[in-house]
């Protein structure tokens, strides 16, 4: 299993959860090598296999040649969950470029840059498989100061569902995951109380609360869900 | 240079590369069938397949080269002339 984004969040707590229902991973970050490899000792000490791969989801060529190098070198990968991304919030029309780019190219580009390496082999091996997208509620319900965030989620969506119709007669499921307002560095900067108040069950999911969805997503039980996108957000936006 | 392959030969692999890799029935691969309709291959299967067939090629086969096939035949024929 892949986990994108896994040195910490959610990709660090599906890493885990998956670990602890007796997968194998392989962990990935961009810069955080260091909580990387923390995490992979965790992972070991819990008698599962764990390595890291280190690059930057926005870099096709280093998607390509680093991935490429891992499928040879240990094979193909039975789940991959589309983790990582990042958020540069700011109102639109104070947007710089490089916010609207690098979020679009980081969010959505990684769609393309990780899984265009793997799935012609997941295809050509004819191995049956598991991939799992991350959106999130501001896809769905857009929100204020992040139209580059909400359109790259909103775009994570439409790239799901169509692949998930390319793949479906292969085996291989496509779903995304939309979690709402979860406890990560990525919504420390929230104005908690105030965003405690718009979400019906009053708090901020865990991110074991999206873990286990991962978890079921990749199991064999979830064979015939593929295309879908689940929320994961206290009743945030239904 | 490319191993010559006779007509054949390439038939007989393709047709083994189709029921093997692909689960198609044996009884529905015919020079005449066609790849998506008899034998409900899709675009990405062709894609695929020209993957496979670079078994009779030193030469990368490119899905370009099968964008006008639509036979069992249409293939063998075009791996003739790409071999040539």
């Amino acid at each position: 299993m892949l986990v994108t984004g896994s040195s910490r969040g959610i990709g660090r707590a599906s890493a885990l959860y998956l670990a602890k229902n007796g997968y194998d991973l392989v962990l990935h970050c961009n810069k955080n090598t260091k909580m990387a490899n923390d995490l992979k000792d965790e992972i070991v000490s819990l008698g599962r296999k764990a390595r890291v791969l280190q690059f930057d989801i926005s870099n096709r060529e280093e998607c390509k040649n680093v991935l490429s190098e891992d499928i040879e070198k240990n094979g193909l990968y039975y789940g991959v969950v589309l983790n990582a991304g990042i958020a540069k919030d700011n109102v639109f029309p104070v947007m710089e470029d490089r916010e609207w780019d690098s979020v679009l190219n980081t969010n959505l580009g990684g769609f393309y840059n990780v899984l265009k390496p793997l799935v012609m082999e997941m295809i050509s091996q004819r191995m049956k498989g598991r991939i799992i997208t991350m959106s999130s509620v501001s896809g769905l319900m857009g929100n204020r100061g992040q139209v580059n965030y909400s359109a790259s989620k909103a775009g994570i969506i439409g790239a799901t569902k169509a692949l998930a119709q390319e793949l479906a007669k292969r085996g291989i499921t496509v779903n995304c995951i939309a979690p709402g307002c979860i406890e990560t560095d990525m919504t420390s900067e929230l104005p908690v109380d105030e965003v405690k108040k718009m979400i019906p069950m009053k708090r901020f999911g865990k991110p074991q609360e999206v873990a286990s969805l991962v978890n079921y997503l990749m199991s064999e039980d979830a064979a015939y869900i593929t295309g879908q996108v689940i929320s994961v957000n206290g009743g945030l936006y239904q | 240079m490319s191993k010559q392959y006779s007509r054949e030969e390439i038939y007989n692999k393709l047709a083994e590369i189709l029921v093997d890799e692909f689960e198609i029935s044996q009884d529905l691969v015919k020079p005449e069938a066609n790849l998506f309709e008899d034998l409900e291959l899709d675009s990405i299967d062709a894609v695929d397949l020209a993957v496979k067939l670079q078994f009779f090629t030193d030469k990368k086969i490119s899905p370009e080269n099968f964008k006008q096939i639509r036979t069992v035949d249409d293939v063998v024929n075009a791996i003739e002339e790409l071999i040539k």
